[in-house]
Parts: C-alpha cells; sequence; structure tokens
C-alpha cells in the first residue's frame, strides 16, 4: 500500500503569533518531503471537518496535526486505516513559552520532525483476530448475594450466564441470616433478606444456567476463550466428577468471605458460651431463638466483642465495616424477643457507615442495650454458667465487669480468594527444593515453601496462567486492582472480583457492586470480540508482535507482565494470549532484545522520534533534554502546565509513553548518541499506594533506571544525566521546577560529551 | 495567653481520654467495677425530653458547656455515661445530679439531641422518690392520674376535721366566737386552734419524713465508692452551709446559665418570695408561744399592717415567679425543657396556694362572707398539699439539693465559676 503523508499546522489558538508557520512548513515540506503540508485556521469544528475532508481528497494514509493536545480529540474522529497524531502545539510549546523566540521555534520544529519521523515508522493496525470464535458468555463463580445479582445482571442484558456455586444450593451466607440490617430509608428497622426471591429469580432466568456443588477445576485461555471445566465439589455428590465443560468470554469471582478465626486471647473454642456472629446468625435462623450451647437455656443476656480478633495489627489490620452493624442487628435480635433482657456491645471504634448511622442510633435508644468503647481483658466462666467479662478504659469506668449468658465474638470478613501469585512462587520453591542445582538455592526455596505454605491448596479458579492459577491479590488478600481508581478490576484481563471477596461489604453495597462487575464483564466480551483492549487503554486495537526467532527464553516478559498475560511453553518461549493484553508495552521494555513491538509502538518508533530530534552543537549552548512520560498521569499534568501557562525550560522535548515500564534501556542509549544531554523519566506513584494503571509499571521503570545507569556507566557518562520522578496529575505546579533544576545540573556538569559525533 | 487561660479548664472537661472513674482502680481496691444495668430505672429516666438519652457517645460538650460543672469528674458527662448503664446505686448517690440547675445549656447543645439536662432532672426526681419516707406514697403522688387523689386528701382530711371542729372543741374546752369576730373573722368556720393542730400535726409529719430522707441521702453520698477521689472532707459542715447558703442567696449559680437565664429572675422572686410568706405565717401562728411576740394577734390583719404588707409583697413576688416559670415552660420547651408532672404539680400547687390567698384576701376586703369561706377552704386545701407533699414532691429539692450542695462544698467539689469561653479561640 503505498503511503501519503500530509501534515496541518494549526495557525489559530495563538500559534500563529508565536511561531514561525512558513518555517515549520518547510520543515515537512523541505527535510522530510511529506506531499501534503497545510496551515489551517482551527483543528476543532469546522477545522477538523477541513481536515477531515482533506484527508479523503488527497488519500492521506499518515497525517500529523500540529495544533491542539492529543487529549482534546474524541475517539473515532478518522477513519480506521488513516494514522493520525496529534503534536500539542498550543499546550506544550505556545502556552508555556515565550513567543516569538529562536528557541520556542526550535521545540516547534522538533516535536514536527519527531511526529513526522513516528508515522513515518508506525504501521497500520490489524485487530487481533483469533482463530477460535469469541464467546460472550459470561461465568460467575460464586452464588451468593453478589454472584446471584452479578448473573441476573448480566443475563438480563442478554448475555448467557454460568453460575457455579460450591455449596449445594444458592443462596450463600445471606441466605443463612435471619434478617438484614435496613437496607432503606429511616434505616431503623430490620429487613428479610429477600435472598429467597433472588434465588428463585435467578433460577427461573433462561439465560442462567446454575451450577451446585461444583468447582471450577480448570480455566483455560484468555478473555472470549476461556475454557472451563467445573467438577463437582463434593457435597452430595462424589467429589472430583465432571460436572461439564464449555467456553465463555469473562469471569466474575464473587466468591464472598469467611469468618476470620478470633484471636488467641479470647477463649473462642475453648468455653461453649463464647461463639463467633456468624454462629449466632445461624442458630437464631434455624431456632428462632438465642440458647447457650452449654446447656440451652434461654440467653437473657450478651456480649458482643467488637473486631473479635481483628483490629490487633499483627492479626487483622483492617476494618471489614459490617461486624459492628450485625452486633447491633443480632442485640435487636435478642432485645425484640425478650424486654428484660440485656446486650453488652464493647467496641474499639464504633463504625457504622453512611446512612448506617440511623441504625446505630435506633439500637442506642432501645433501652437494654448497652454500648461502650473499651478493650475485653478477659472472659472467663462464672457462677451458673454464665460467663464473666471484664473490659478496661471503657467510658463507665478504668475496668468494669459484667456478666452474661453468652458471649459473641463479632468476627472480621476475610476475602475468599487465593493469591494465585504467591501458590506459583511456592510451587516454583518446591521444585527448586525437589530439584534444585546447588545446596544453598535449595535452603532459600525451603525458606519460601516455609512462608509461603498457608497457600498450599488455596486454588479457587485453577487459571492455566503462567504467573499463577488464581487473582494476584493486594494488601490483605483482596485480589482488586486498585479499588480507588479503578474498581472491580483484577490483574486478570476479563476477571472481575465482585462482593465481599473484593472489598468488605453487606449485601446492599454487594448487589451494586454485583452490577458494576456485570458490566465490566459485558465490556470485556463486546471490546474482545471487535480485537479492542478493555480498560485502561480502552479501545485499543494494537497488540504486540514477538519476533520469537531471536528469542533467548529468558523470562523477563513472561514474568514482568503486570496481567499474566503470557504463558511459557517447555523452554519457556512466551506464548501470547493476545485478549489478556493491557497493551501498556511493559514486555516491550522489559525484552533485551528488543524482539517485542506493537504497530504503531515500538522500539524502533520511539527510537527514531529521538533520533529525529535536531541537536545544536556544543557552541551554540543549547542543551536538549528528553523527557519520558507517562501517557496516564505525567503527560496529562504537562497539558495542565500549559493550560496553566507556566513557563518550561526551552530545552526540554517530550516523548510520551503507554506506560514508562514501557521503557527500553536503548532509548536512553539513542538519546545520548544522539547528542541530548540528559532524560527525565517521569512516571507514576509506585509502591502500596501506587497510581499507576498498569499496576506494576512505574516500580518496573525504577528498576530500569537502575539498568539505565549502568548503560551510562559503560558508556562513561555522568550517571546523573538520568533522573526518575513519580508525578501525579495534580503534581503539574512541581514540573517547571523539575526542568529548570535538570537543566542547572546539566549546565553544572557539562553539555554531552558525545554531542555531534 | 488569655485564651489559653479560658479554655484550659475546658480541655480538662472534654478529655476524651479521661473516662469517669479513671481514678477508681488507683483510688479503690484495684477490683473492677461490677455493673448490672437496672432496666426499671433506665425506664424511668426515659421520660418525654430524656427518652433518647442512650444515643450520648460521651463526647464530652455537656461537660465542657456547663457553666456549673467542676474541673475534676465533671458533670454531665458521666452521669450520662451511668445512666445509659443503667447504674443506679452510683446515681443516687451522686451529689453531682444536684449541682445542676438544669439551665440546659448543655440540651441545647448537645449534638446527639440527648438532653443531659432533662436527665439529670429526671434523676433528681427518681432520687426523691427514692429517699422518700414512706417511698410508696412518693410513687402515688407523683402520677398525673393520681392528681384526684392528691387532691381529695386534703378536702377529705381538712373536711372531717372541720366538721368535726364543735365536738372536738367541746371536748378540749374551746370557746366558739361570738359578736364582731364572727363578721370579721374566719374564726367560726376555721378556729385557730384547730388550724394551728391540724397543720402543725401534719407539718410535723412532713418534716420528719423529710429529714429522714436528707439524712438517708446524706449518708447515701458519704458511704458511695468516693469516685470524686477524696476521702477527706476538704472543710468542716459550718463553713460549707455558710457557703452554701451564700450561693443560695445570691443566686450565684443559676445567673451562670446561658440558655435559661431568665430563670434565676423567676426563681429568685419565688425563693424569696415564699420565703416571705413562710416568715409571716410562722411568725403569725406561733403569736401566743413566741418569746418575741407573746401576744394575741387580731386576725384578719388590717392591709396596712407590716405583716400584710410584708405577706402581699412576697405573694406577689411567688405569683409571679411562678407565671414566669409557668410561661417560660410552656413557650420555650426546648431551652426550658420538658417539665414532667413531677415539675408541674409543685408549680402549680404553689400557684395555687398564692392564687386563691388572694382570691380569699379580696373577697375579704370587698366583704364577700359566704364567698370567702369557700375561697379559704380551696386555699387551705392547696396550703395542706403543699405541706404534706413536702417529702414527695418537687418541694423536697429545697431540702435534698442544699444537702447535696453542702456534701458538695465539702468534698471540694466547686465549679470553676469561669463558665465556657464565649469563642472557641485557643482550640
Amino acid at each position: 500500500m503505498d503511503e501519503k503523508i500530509g501534515v496541518f499546522i494549526c495557525t489559530g489558538y495563538g500559534i500563529a503569533e508565536a511561531l514561525d508557520i512558513d518555517a515549520l512548513c518547510n520543515v515537512a515540506t523541505g527535510e522530510f518531503s511529506v506531499p501534503f503540508c497545510k496551515a489551517v485556521e482551527s483543528c476543532e469544528g469546522s477545522g477538523l471537518e477541513a481536515i477531515q475532508d482533506d484527508i479523503t481528497k488527497e488519500g492521506l494514509t499518515k497525517v500529523v496535526i500540529a495544533g491542539i493536545s492529543p487529549r482534546r480529540y474524541v475517539d473515532g474522529l478518522f477513519p480506521d486505516n488513516v494514522i493520525v497524531e496529534k503534536v500539542g502545539l498550543r499546550e506544550h510549546v505556545v502556552w508555556c513559552l515565550p513567543p516569538n523566540d529562536e528557541d520556542t521555534q526550535m521545540m516547534a520544529e522538533d516535536y514536527l520532525r519527531m511526529y513526522i519521523t513516528k508515522v513515518q515508522k508506525m504501521h497500520h493496525v490489524e485487530p487481533f483476530q483469533p482463530e477460535q470464535t469469541v464467546d460472550k458468555g459470561i461465568l460467575v463463580v460464586g452464588g451468593g448475594i453478589a454472584g446471584m445479582t452479578a448473573a441476573l445482571e448480566a443475563a438480563k442484558t442478554g448475555y448467557e450466564v454460568r453460575l457455579v456455586e460450591k455449596a449445594d444450593k444458592l443462596g450463600g451466607w445471606l441466605a443463612k441470616q435471619h434478617k438484614s440490617i435496613p437496607t432503606k430509608p429511616p434505616y431503623r428497622d430490620l429487613e428479610d433478606t429477600g435472598i429467597e426471591t433472588l434465588m428463585a429469580e435467578v433460577e427461573a432466568n433462561p439465560r442462567i444456567h446454575v451450577y451446585t456443588s461444583a468447582i471450577t477445576s480448570e480455566i483455560v485461555g484468555a478473555p472470549g476463550l476461556f475454557d472451563v471445566t467445573l467438577v463437582s465439589s463434593g457435597n452430595g455428590k462424589p467429589a472430583g466428577e465432571l460436572e461439564g465443560q464449555f467456553r465463555v468470554g469473562a469471569i466474575i469471582q464473587a466468591t464472598g468471605w469467611k469468618p476470620k478465626e478470633p484471636r488467641d486471647s479470647l477463649p473462642y473454642g475453648k468455653l461453649e458460651n463464647v461463639i463467633r456472629n456468624v454462629e449466632l446468625e445461624e442458630m437464631v435462623k434455624e431456632h428462632g431463638r438465642i440458647t447457650r450451647p452449654s446447656d440451652g437455656k434461654e440467653v437473657k443476656s450478651i456480649a458482643f466483642i467488637q473486631c473479635g480478633g481483628s483490629k490487633e495489627k499483627e492479626h487483622h489490620s483492617y476494618c471489614s465495616s459490617i461486624c459492628c452493624l450485625t452486633s447491633l442487628k443480632q442485640a435487636l435480635y435478642l432485645r425484640e424477643h425478650d424486654d428484660k433482657s440485656k446486650a453488652y456491645i464493647f467496641y474499639e471504634f464504633m463504625r457504622t457507615p453512611g446512612k448506617y448511622e440511623d441504625f446505630y442510633r435506633r439500637a442506642q435508644e432501645d433501652q437494654g442495650i448497652f454500648l461502650t468503647r473499651g478493650e475485653v481483658a478477659e472472659v472467663t466462666p462464672g457462677n451458673d454458667g454464665r460467663l464473666s467479662i471484664v473490659a478496661q478504659n471503657t467510658m463507665i469506668g478504668k475496668q468494669i465487669q459484667v456478666d452474661v449468658d453468652l458471649v459473641v465474638l463479632a468476627a472480621g470478613m476475610v476475602p475468599n480468594a487465593a493469591d494465585g501469585e504467591a501458590i506459583r512462587v511456592l510451587e516454583d520453591a518446591k521444585r527448586t527444593v525437589a530439584e534444585g542445582d546447588s545446596e544453598a538455592k535449595k535452603q532459600e526455596a525451603a525458606e519460601t515453601v516455609e512462608t509461603l505454605k498457608q497457600h498450599e491448596g488455596s486454588e479457587i479458579l485453577n487459571l492455566n496462567y503462567r504467573q499463577g492459577p488464581d487473582l494476584p491479590s493486594l494488601e490483605y488478600g483482596f485480589p482488586d486492582s486498585h479499588f480507588i481508581c479503578f474498581p472491580y478490576e483484577s490483574r486478570r484481563t476479563g476477571i472481575y472480583p465482585t462482593g465481599a471477596t473484593r472489598q468488605p461489604m453487606d449485601g446492599k453495597a454487594s448487589r451494586e457492586d454485583a452490577g458494576g462487575a456485570a458490566l465490566k464483564a459485558i465490556q470485556c466480551v463486546e471490546m474482545t470480540s471487535r480485537g479492542e483492549a478493555v480498560h485502561p487503554r480502552a479501545g485499543d486495537r494494537s497488540y504486540p508482535d514477538f519476533f520469537l526467532q531471536r528469542c533467548t527464553k529468558c523470562k523477563r516478559c513472561t514474568e514482568e507482565c503486570p496481567f499474566g498475560v503470557l504463558n511459557e511453553d517447555e523452554q519457556g518461549t512466551p506464548l501470547l494470549q493476545a485478549t489478556r493484553c493491557r497493551r501498556c508495552g511493559v514486555c516491550l521494555g522489559a525484552c533485551p532484545e528488543r524482539i517485542v513491538s506493537f504497530k504503531d509502538y515500538s522500539v524502533e518508533i520511539v527510537g527514531s522520534m529521538i533520533k529525529a530530534v535536531d541537536v545544536p552543537d556544543e557552541f551554540e549552548e543549547k542543551p536538549r533534554i528528553l523527557v519520558l512520560a507517562c501517557e496516564n498521569d505525567a503527560f496529562p499534568a504537562l497539558d495542565l502546565v500549559g493550560q496553566h501557562r507556566l513557563q518550561v525550560n526551552a530545552y526540554i522535548r517530550v516523548i510520551p509513553l503507554r506506560c514508562l515500564g514501557s521503557i527500553n534501556t536503548v532509548w536512553v542509549t539513542d538519546a545520548m548518541s544522539t547528542g541530548f544531554d540528559g532524560v527525565i523519566l517521569l512516571g507514576c506513584k509506585y509502591g502500596d499506594d501506587y497510581q499507576c494503571h498498569f499496576i506494576k509499571g512505574s516500580e518496573l521503570a525504577a528498576t530500569r533506571e537502575k539498568n539505565v545507569r549502568e548503560k551510562l556507566e559503560q558508556m562513561a557518562m555522568d550517571l546523573e544525566r538520568v533522573e526518575l520522578h513519580e508525578i501525579q496529575i495534580s503534581d503539574y505546579e512541581k514540573l517547571p521546577k523539575i526542568f529548570e533544576d535538570f537543566a542547572e545540573l546539566i549546565e553544572e556538569i557539562g553539555m554531552n560529551p558525545f554531542k555531534g559525533m | 495567653m488569655e485564651t489559653a487561660e479560658a479554655t484550659a479548664p475546658e480541655d480538662t472537661k472534654t478529655m476524651g481520654n479521661d473516662p469517669p472513674e479513671a481514678h477508681l482502680a488507683k483510688a479503690g481496691n484495684g477490683k473492677p467495677v461490677h455493673i448490672e444495668p437496672d432496666l426499671d430505672f433506665i425506664r424511668a429516666i426515659s421520660v418525654q425530653g430524656a427518652e433518647s438519652y442512650k444515643k450520648c457517645f460521651q463526647c464530652g460538650t455537656c461537660a465542657a458547656t456547663c457553666p456549673l460543672s467542676p474541673e475534676s469528674h465533671p458533670f454531665p458527662r458521666k452521669e450520662m455515661a451511668w445512666a445509659a448503664w443503667g447504674m443506679r446505686d452510683r446515681l443516687l448517690r451522686d451529689p453531682d445530679v444536684w449541682l445542676c440547675h438544669q439551665c440546659n445549656d448543655c440540651s441545647t447543645r448537645c449534638p446527639r439531641g440527648g438532653r443531659p439536662g432533662e436527665v439529670l432532672a429526671a434523676i433528681r426526681r427518681e432520687s426523691v422518690l427514692h429517699y422518700a419516707t414512706p417511698r410508696f406514697l412518693a410513687r402515688l403522688m407523683n402520677q398525673q392520674k393520681h392528681i384526684p387523689l392528691r387532691l381529695g386528701i386534703p378536702v377529705v382530711l381538712l373536711g372531717l376535721a372541720l366538721l368535726l371542729k364543735d365536738s372536738i372543741g367541746n371536748a378540749l374546752g374551746f370557746s366558739a366566737p361570738t359578736g364582731e369576730e364572727i363578721v370579721y373573722s374566719y374564726s367560726p368556720m376555721f378556729p385557730h386552734w384547730l388550724l394551728n393542730t391540724f397543720f402543725g400535726l401534719f407539718g410535723l409529719f412532713a418534716l420528719v419524713a423529710i429529714v429522714v430522707g436528707v439524712v438517708r441521702f446524706w449518708r447515701a453520698l458519704s458511704t458511695g465508692d468516693a469516685w470524686w477521689g477524696g476521702t477527706a472532707p476538704k472543710k468542716g459542715v459550718g463553713p460549707s452551709i455558710v457557703a452554701t447558703l451564700k450561693k443560695i442567696i445570691t443566686h450565684d449559680n443559676f445567673t451562670k446559665c446561658r440558655a435559661r437565664n431568665s430563670r434565676a429572675v423567676a426563681h429568685f422572686l419565688l425563693l424569696f418570695g415564699f420565703v416571705a410568706l413562710t416568715a409571716v405565717t410562722l411568725w403569725v401562728i406561733t403569736g401566743r408561744i413566741n418569746p418575741l411576740i407573746r401576744t394575741e394577734f387580731v386576725y384578719p390583719f388590717s392591709f396596712w399592717s407590716p405583716w400584710k404588707i410584708l405577706a402581699n409583697i412576697g405573694g406577689v413576688a411567688v405569683l409571679s415567679g411562678c407565671i414566669l416559670m409557668i410561661w417560660e415552660r410552656l413557650t420555650d420547651r426546648p431551652n426550658a425543657g420538658y417539665s414532667l408532672f413531677f415539675d408541674w404539680a409543685f408549680l402549680w400547687t404553689l400557684f395555687a396556694v398564692v392564687f386563691t390567698g388572694f382570691v380569699t384576701e379580696a373577697m375579704h376586703y370587698l366583704r364577700m362572707v359566704p364567698h370567702r369561706h369557700v375561697a379559704y377552704f380551696v386555699h387551705l386545701v392547696f396550703v395542706f398539699s403543699l405541706l404534706i407533699y413536702l417529702p414527695y414532691s418537687k418541694f423536697a429539692h429545697v431540702f435534698y439539693r442544699f444537702a447535696a450542695m453542702v456534701f458538695a462544698e465539702r468534698i471540694g467539689r466547686e465549679s470553676n465559676g469561669a463558665g465556657p469561653s464565649q469563642g472557641t479561640g485557643g482550640v
């Protein structure tokens, strides 16, 4: 196909007043011999229409529009078969540099060179189409409130749903509850759980295929192509019998939660009349009344101990958000049954989020419910089978003692999730222990086995992924990938955790949550069927190509991919599962052989952009600083710099990257040999509270920075010439100073000695 | 500096990490305090106005805002917690409950709508009922449905006495009055010897009952677990009484209240009006045996008699005090607080006493002889109920509050006197 490149240069927005447009056109038509270059008044509205017309009329296949920031355009403005790159002359040049200045003009011309080079090197993207047909069905694992709601929501939208439940019937925890906390105003009265209605609805829905007493023994494949094998869970049937095999497009993991084992200092399991909230709930559900496990006597008083085993940092360090509400509810069970009864609640913090405060007040008003902050110091047997509680630092005294019939521990929620990564590491370590080649390695592996042994046999989904059989988890074992920015997202494309397995939540919240997860799954199957990426590069149709002939099987890509896209064959060759890919390009940055490339994003494309910059020689005293900026936070921050008319150093040249994790060290070498004097890397915040869209990208960039420094050392360059900064979008004000400081540093250490070579 | 000084006491009051009984472990035997909440007591406190007091979450705003609360173990925060946990015994032995003058500064500021002022009022009512002798009488008299009984008892007793006055009089050798006296005097209808004996006997009964109650109260205060930390009294009883009297006479505590400061005026009028009336009454009825008088008065006094003038002034003071209070309680409930039957019964009885007194007096001067006898009878009924129900009505607060204030003075629980700072400076 013959390519025809066209360049449009906007004269509006004050660009023509600040820059020499003719000179810019000369760069395109002169230096690059671009056949079509046109100055247009605007690149929005009618101006944009004129550009669109010209593209069709002139038969342009690759276009550069130099005008407003690329982030000002919406998707779908140009035909799929035309490559269009946008240069933000307005935000990144005119708005943050003095007008009609030599350096300003140089920057604009350089950007034009970089982007013309970029489109020259870019290839047209062909969306990924798997050989087999993409299935749009959805698998929901877990038949509790979240799972059933997700199944029903997806089915109502028209998708075929397979709902798998390990127990012999649907319902989950909610089916074991006597009553639910109030879910609607005035948030005062206990309600029926409504779970039976939901169960009936699910069972009656023709699009939902329910498998009870079943578990997923294996899931092979990728979004759109998940091949699922179900076997019997052993509830009522022999375990392991084949229950079904089918293909689905996306998976919702609604496996719920389990109660936390109480801390050792409480005599749970030692004294019969010390039980957990879940056991009390089942007792009331089953018998309609509360009796002492020891002798079956009617209970007249209960002490609820909140955070019963949670909250001690070394034991369980997060709040499950519903145990306080559950205890208030259970106190009302007792009180509603018997007006003379007493319920004591000892808490560290009473947490009744949002409107549930009204329910808390309602319980407080009850004359027989006694609440106090305090630590329960001991629970000891008293007279006639009663228990004596001593609490410290309460609101009514330093040390108080009450006698009760029953002690109920408010057990926290632990997600029913397996840590896929840990399981994989454990397997690897066990293999090393068995067949390792050195004693030291065996020893090290044995220690790993010891620390991770609690993950043994914890598999839930049984994914056939190189990085482990389940979703990787973050803090506290929840498999969510970023609960603030991207709820429901996990680090496995097409698998969406929801309900209490994602975050501690109550039934009402689970219902809402499940709706969200269903939408995510639907989005996934739809986009996958069109060969498009899902969140966060939604709609991106590129995908990585591996030039396997040159692969050294170093496994860096298979290990570093944040989303477990790559499986491995026996030798360690990466096997691409393209529909798992989020197109971050981390693999491209990982590969030392540079065999990974996207049609529109590759080592070569970025390298050529770097080399396209016209670097003045040493004597002009105009240094050049390459800025490789993450396009998710740092690049938008640069837009804000322009919008706020902050002035920046004129020597910087910015290239946006899909993720700073995709940085390949060769780009730094390229920059140095081109004559750049330094490189600034702008990535997102990393660590526990990371803000990286691709989870590990900015962290990987930090490791790569080390490699970069090694490279610099090899080149006998000053290590200071490369700097990494973590930038949030709100940090835009810091950017001018970062650039200025770095320019000063370059002035101190002097120009790049390779300049002009 | 000024701000720091002004807020320092408040800091102490609002300090969340100092539980009301923090010292107990130190001062006491180190054993935990055993608590068995008294559900009946909680029900008794959860009366109108205080029905939602259990919503208290111990923020301490009440104690910080209270102008009367002492710096250490301030009230009413701790009382709110004790009340929520039905700690009846402790509250009945708590002098702080009586240091509160229910100005409702706390109630209007409570972020949970807990109305601490009204909670303390309800606890005081429970205290009166608890220490009353005999107790059943107190329970009986403090129910709205028993109003007929409450009024019926004086009517019947007084009626009986009047019916039988001749036979008793003859038996005791009192002569019936004659001639001029009959026109101007009430004596034929209400012989003095009869009234004096009748009121004297029942007054004595009431006095004994209230003294027994106060003594029991004082003992309870002294034998509690002394949560305030002190064991040895800081002042003698004498100086404590003097200091307390001074406070009462000046209405020092009342004037610190803000939400309801008009109450100081009303109470001042009421108290001193009542003192004047009592003084005149005692002066007059003891005329014959009083060594200072030793003369028989000729009743009724003329309008310009100094006694009459004092009595009329006192009557007007009490009446206006009553009207002020009743008006306030009816029209400004949030600030005045919700009034219980306990409060209304006392207030209206007092009002009725003075009002019927004035009606009788007016009829007397208008020479409405037969009518004035009826009015006088009604007046006597109210005077009688005021007197005999003293130990069982809010009237008893005079004694219990006095005792508690003396006790507080003795153990050094004085208010800081500064009152809460007006601004939020220094936070």
